[in-house]
Parts: C-alpha cells; structure tokens; sequence
C-alpha cells in the first residue's frame, strides 16, 4: 500500500510547507518555535495520509482550533482542507459520539439483565476489565480515539504508529542535517 | 471504516480479527516482538502500545526542541535552503 519512504517523503514536502510559515514569523522565541515546529509536524503527518485515517482527521480538527494551528492547516492542506472540510467532519463527529453513546447506554441495560453471577465468570470478567481499562488508554493517547469501536482502534494504531515513525525518521534526519551544517558554518569562521 | 463490519458479524467482534490485528501490533512493538506468543496477553499488548506511543510523541518533543535550537541558531534563507535541498535529493 503506502511504503516507509513514500511516507516520509510526503511527510517531508507537506512540512517544509510549514516550516516555511514559521521561519516567516522571525520574532518567536526557542520555545515558541519548538510549538510551532512540533504543531507543523504533526498538521504535515496527518495530512500525509489524505483523510483516509480517522486519526489524522481528528488531529487535523483539533489543530484547526487554534490560530496557530488553523494556519498551518491551510498552508499544509490547501485546497484540500475546503474539500475535507466540506466531507462534514466535525458533524460526522457528533454524529458518531451519539450514536456510541446510545449504543452503550443499550448494550449496558443488556448486560445488567443477563450478567450470570457465577464464579467461573468472574476470572474471565476481571480479563475484561483490565481489556478495557487498556483498551481506554489507548484511545486516550490515539487522536479521535474516543470515537472509535475496537477492531478501527486496533488499525488506526497501526496506521499512527507506523506515521509516527516515519515523522520521526525525517525529523531526525533534518536535525542531524542542520547540526552538520552548523559545524560546518562554525569551522568556517 | 471498519465499523460497518463489526456491525455486519452482530454485536459481537470476531474475534480471530482482533487475534490477527493484535499479533500485527506486537510486531511493531520492539520490546515484545520477540518473546513468544502464548507469553504475551491481548492485555500486555495494550499496555506496551500505550507506552510505546508515548515514548513516540516524547521523542518528537525532544526533536522540536533540538530543532527549534539549531534553526535559531543559523541564519535566513541560505543555510536553510542548502540543508532542505540536501534532505530532497
């Protein structure tokens, strides 16, 4: 499907993007810039995947809510934010919140009226739990998370672990890049 | 996505999907890959994916900051040019 690299290279095109608007706004201190370069990477790694995740649709809307995260969404997406904007993603949001909540307000009514109170249950249950205790974890460190049912919390993990890495790699490989440069700058003196 | 097929199999997720998905999560985790399957709970998993995400995004931290400083450090648009024209080709 996608390979490592392609990864990173469309990583690497849509966040020079972005650093291009934080080296525009020349008065920010070190660690305004740290925000902003971090933002930008993470606005430039969800739009790599081109709304086909629902991790990179969350953190696209949640960067959008700031000033300085809705201008690099538009820089990174472009004319692609009006289109994904459009797919109604904050109502499809809504949409899916209530539509769990009523399914596990139902699912819970069930349970209370069919939950045997037998011993050998109660290992398997106490399992259970610590799933799901788990499992909230990982929806909690997931962007959109909350909003996903187990089997799409397992793929989207994988999809955001895997572009993780890869935004990783291209971070670091700019870093030492820049570091070279640096020194070799400073030997030029 | 997928959560037209969990609705399609009833309530109830299959669960040689979840056994599959997880066994492709332990894969990319670098402290359980290698230990044995039967060993490692759907539970450890989770857990071991938490940690592992975290150490991801604080390792991005730590990478914004380095690079806040050096690109502070070096001058307008020359250096900054030469450098993105060296990571492209």
């Amino acid at each position: 499907m996608r390979s490592p690299s392609s990864l990173r290279q469309e990583f690497l095109k849509k966040w020079i993007l972005g650093l291009q608007v934080c080296n525009s706004s020349k008065n920010m201190n070190v660690f305004e810039r740290k925000k902003a370069i971090k933002l930008s990477a993470d606005v430039a790694m969800a739009s790599a995947r081109n709304g086909k995740t629902c991790w990179s649709r969350a953190l696209i809307v949640n960067a959008s809510r700031n000033d300085n995260g809705k201008e690099f969404v538009e820089k990174i997406l472009g004319s692609d934010y009006e289109r994904q904007n459009k797919n109604s993603t904050m109502n499809r949001r809504t949409r899916c919140r209530k539509i769990l909540k009523r399914s596990c307000t139902t699912i819970r009514k069930a349970m209370k009226r069919s939950t045997p109170s037998r011993p050998k249950v109660f290992a398997f249950s106490v399992a259970k739990k610590m799933i799901k205790k788990r499992t909230q974890l990982l929806k909690s460190v997931v962007p959109g998370g909350e909003f996903m049912d187990e089997v799409s919390l397992i793929e989207e993990t994988l999809d955001y672990i895997i572009s993780l890495r890869a935004q990783i790699d291209v971070m670091k490989s700019f870093a030492n890049a820049t570091e070279i440069e640096n020194r070799k700058k400073d030997r030029q003196w | 996505m997928s959560s037209r097929r969990s609705r399609q199999s009833g309530s109830r997720i299959s669960d040689d999907q979840i056994i599959e998905l997880v066994s492709k999560l332990r894969q990319l985790l670098p402290e359980i890959r290698d230990r044995r399957p039967e060993k490692v709970s759907a539970s450890k998993v989770l857990q071991e994916t938490c940690n592992y995400i975290r150490s991801l995004h604080r390792e991005v931290d730590d990478l914004s900051e380095r690079l806040s400083q050096l690109l502070s450090t070096i001058d307008a648009d020359s250096a900054e040019a030469a450098i993105i024209r060296s990571l492209i080709m």
